[in-house]
């Protein structure tokens, strides 16, 4: 009898690892929750990810410009504290090909309008690199304003 | 041979069940409901704050999801698996409750996370549920369930980290343990870091690995080599040394990358010990304990 269970049992899981295996080759390596863990498989690729900084006590020259991600312009605004996750905000800024009126507007939501009355919110995209010689660079560029008056984008850097 | 060998180590349906086993699973099945519950709820909230697709994956494919956007839609989501993950877990639904409960989680998930990158944390929880599921569907008897669904889950989590392993194989090669990866990666996750809590300062671990590029490969290698030997947990012998290490990888990764997997932990170390024994020696105990008291009152 336990025989017969041990192979009915191997036989359902043989069925789903089989469609476990079609669904991720089929849907990029993900088919949530049947995944090939593909998460930091690709060593020394340049990469962008994204933050926030209060600018409304900053002048808009001093804010405009490319800088490093050690002389960032305005105050912090730790998304965080706000609900906002992270991840998805980054991914949401970096992964963004064309910037419509209606993506500004889904970023602004992902904020959320409370969050604009009180802070002039810059969305800044952080790039690093590695160098021939080992340093990291991470250069931070000045992307999008959201003030209580609208969205402003400051580049066209994508 | 090798097949008999592996269902005997997942499934071992000769083996007699003891008092601790069964009160164990009810409570580790407690606590994957429980997360469910947490985590579609969490999600279902959180979809409020979303209005774009930036990435569908899974069934968001081929369904838009955005109907699901600016409505009360994620949460009665949110209710319909509650009422159906509780009602499986008492056993007063009909078999297919967890399989209906385990394909709207699957969407809630895919709805919530449409903005450009899946993360892994919840899928340890939803591989067990879904190992619920089908257990329930082609299972009558509760031992035969219970056997099932951990075999199953011991199967694709050991299957999950070997697959990792390999996927980093096929993406870089075999110099993907070279230290000035993690550097990148740890530069990466320190913008993360600015970006939630608006600071970021390496720790020990971290000025360690920036420091010496040697001991930063080290890490990498050790974490890989870790990831590779994850199948050994399909087996007995070896799961709690397997499971132990894979905890280790993930504290590592937390010390390094500041990326947190809660779920994946508090579930590995359910998974990863003998638990059921503990609850086995202290019946025993607390039975003989009654005994003794039992005795003692007699001739007292």
């Amino acid at each position: 009898m336990s025989q017969i269970l041990r192979l009915k049992s191997l036989k359902i899981i043989l069925i789903t690892f089989l469609i476990y295996g079609g669904l991720v080759a089929t849907h990029e390596g993900e088919f949530w929750p049947l995944s090939i863990y593909p998460m930091f498989s690709q060593g020394a690729n340049p990469w962008t990810r994204a933050l926030v900084r209060d600018v409304r006590q900053e002048d808009i020259d001093k804010f405009s410009q490319v800088t490093s991600i050690r002389e960032l312009p305005g105050e912090p605004v730790p998304l965080g504290a706000h609900g906002i996750d992270t991840i998805d905000f980054s991914n949401f800024v970096s992964k963004t090909e064309e910037w419509t009126a209606e993506r500004k507007q889904a970023l602004r939501t992902m904020f959320g309008e409370d969050m604009i009355a009180e802070h002039d919110l810059l969305v800044m995209k952080a790039n690093g690199i590695i160098q021939p010689d080992n340093e990291i660079i991470i250069e931070v560029v000045p992307f999008i304003l959201f003030t209580p008056e609208g969205n402003f984008k400051l580049t066209d850097h994508q | 041979m090798f097949l008999q060998n592996l269902a005997q180590n997942l499934f071992d349906y000769d083996k007699p069940e003891t008092e601790g086993e069964v009160i164990f699973y009810k409570l580790f099945e407690a606590f994957i409901i429980g997360y469910v519950i947490h985590l579609t709820w969490y999600w279902g909230l959180y979809i409020e704050r979303i209005s774009e697709v930036v990435l569908p994956l899974g069934l968001a494919v081929y369904i838009d999801p955005s109907f699901m956007f600016d409505s009360s839609l994620p949460i009665w989501n949110a209710v319909i698996i509650t009422v159906l993950a509780v009602a499986g877990f008492f056993r007063i639904s009909p078999k297919i409750t967890y399989s209906v409960a385990m394909l709207l989680f699957h969407w809630q998930h895919v709805t919530r996370f449409t903005l450009g990158e899946i993360p892994h944390s919840a899928n340890l929880i939803g591989m067990t549920f879904l190992g619920f599921a089908i257990a329930h569907v082609c299972f009558n008897e509760q031992l035969r369930i219970r056997r099932f669904s951990l075999g199953f889950m011991y199967f694709f989590a050991g299957l999950g980290y070997t697959s990792a392993a390999f996927s980093k194989l096929i993406g870089t090669g075999i110099t993907w343990a070279d230290g000035r990866h993690l550097w990148m990666w740890m530069s990466e996750k320190s913008v993360d870091i600015i970006s939630r809590t608006g600071d970021w300062a390496p720790n020990f671990l971290q000025t360690l690995a920036f420091d010496f590029v040697w001991i930063a490969t080290i890490i990498l290698l050790i974490g890989w080599i870790t990831e590779l030997i994850g199948v050994a947990m399909w087996y007995k012998k070896y799961r709690s040394l397997v499971i132990t290490l894979i905890i280790g990888m993930h504290i590592g990764i937390t010390m390094t990358m500041n990326i947190r997997f809660d779920a994946f932990v508090a579930q590995l170390i359910l998974m990863g010990y003998r638990w059921d024994k503990l609850i086995d020696y202290g019946l025993a105990r607390a039975r003989s304990m009654n005994f003794v008291y039992r005795f003692s009152k007699r001739f007292a």
